[in-house]
């Protein structure tokens, strides 16, 4: 089952809508981010310990990920977002939240 | 003062002034034909009222409710942009469900138009599909104001025709406010015609006062038989 169709299923509200929204918005970032700090832990592991490095790693490149995706590779994406009433801001300002919030619970895991 | 009023908006770019207290409204059951020339700033327009362009002055209001902000936006104007917006690699049923509420969800998918695509990805589908299937949302939402910014662009004629009937149907609850540079598809559909000139709108009475403005050749009087549209 993916992600977003698990918010496919839940009641409609337009706070809903936002929150799917929001889903589908960091769907991308989250699935890339997270393999490639897995990745970078893996490689890293034998000088810093493998949860440590994929929640540190997490943290960093997941904005970087929002920057390559949304703001080099597909701008008029955005647009979608717009429209459901989240400006750019709040996507950059849930995307550091989130990054860190994912991240240390990563490291403390 | 219901209705959608957009009303001293003022837009410079370096030493240029775009907009120059533009007055723009739009009424529930209408459709407005924005119409001008290429950099008379029309998607500027479109930008700020729906909030994602910053302009120098602006005013905008939908029902007596100021607007100030994107979000405070978000459930009465939505805004459909010259390039596709649909997330490339998601399945357009998820879409949907972004957009429409319950019950508008299930007539979206049940829309000849869109149910062949639902499984399908917005990056497997044509500029001309996906041109369509984003009208459709925006058209299925609760909002009740839409800025369409060339929906006509990209579209077969079949296609073309859908969304002029689409849009009529819609205006019975909805107000649009279109542009394209496919004047004679806004003509067509449109209840008022207001041309951007000079970073002042003029609305417009007559075809031939297109013309005068400098918007159309002389030659595509002959087409709409001596100025006589919906107008």
């Amino acid at each position: 089952m993916r992600i977003d169709s698990i918010f496919y299923l839940v009641p409609q509200s337009y706070t809903m809508r936002i929150a799917r929204g929001l889903c589908l918005f960091y769907w991308k970032l989250v699935v890339a981010s997270l393999l490639f700090s897995l990745f970078l832990a893996g490689l890293g592991s034998g000088s810093v310990p493998f949860f440590i490095g994929t929640g540190f790693a997490f943290i960093f490149l997941t904005p970087v990920f929002h920057y390559l995706s949304y703001e080099v590779n597909s701008p008029g994406e955005y647009y979608f977002y717009y429209n459901l009433g989240l400006s750019r801001l709040v996507l950059w300002v849930s995307t550091l939240i989130m990054s860190i919030l994912v991240g240390l619970s990563i490291m403390f895991l | 003062m219901s209705g959608l009023h957009a009303d001293s908006i003022r837009k410079q770019y370096g030493d240029r002034q775009v907009l120059n207290d533009i007055f723009l409204s739009c009424k529930t059951g209408e459709i407005v034909g924005l119409l001008g020339r290429n950099g008379s700033g029309k998607s500027s327009l479109f930008k700020i009222i729906f909030g994602t362009l910053s302009a120098d002055n602006k005013f905008v209001s939908v029902d007596q409710r100021l607007m100030p902000s994107l979000f405070s936006g978000r459930d009465l104007i939505k805004y459909l942009p010259q390039d596709s917006f649909l997330p490339a690699h998601i399945k357009i049923k998820y879409l949907i469900s972004c957009f429409c509420g319950k019950a508008a969800r299930g007539l979206v998918m049940a829309d000849p138009l869109i149910q062949p695509h639902l499984e399908k990805q917005a990056a497997q589908l044509s500029g001309g599909e996906k041109r369509l299937i984003e009208i459709l949302l925006l058209v299925h939402s609760e909002a009740k104001y839409l800025l369409l910014d060339e929906p006509f662009n990209g579209l077969s004629p079949l296609q073309i025709t859908a969304v002029k009937t689409i849009i009529q149907k819609h205006a019975a609850v909805k107000g649009f406010v279109i542009t394209d540079h496919d004047y004679r598809n806004v003509l067509d559909i449109a209840s008022r015609i207001v041309l951007m000139d000079q970073g002042n709108t003029r609305v417009i009475k007559d075809l031939r006062e297109l013309i005068q403005f400098g918007y159309l050749p002389k030659s595509s009087l002959d087409l709409y038989a001596g100025g006589e549209t919906n107008l």
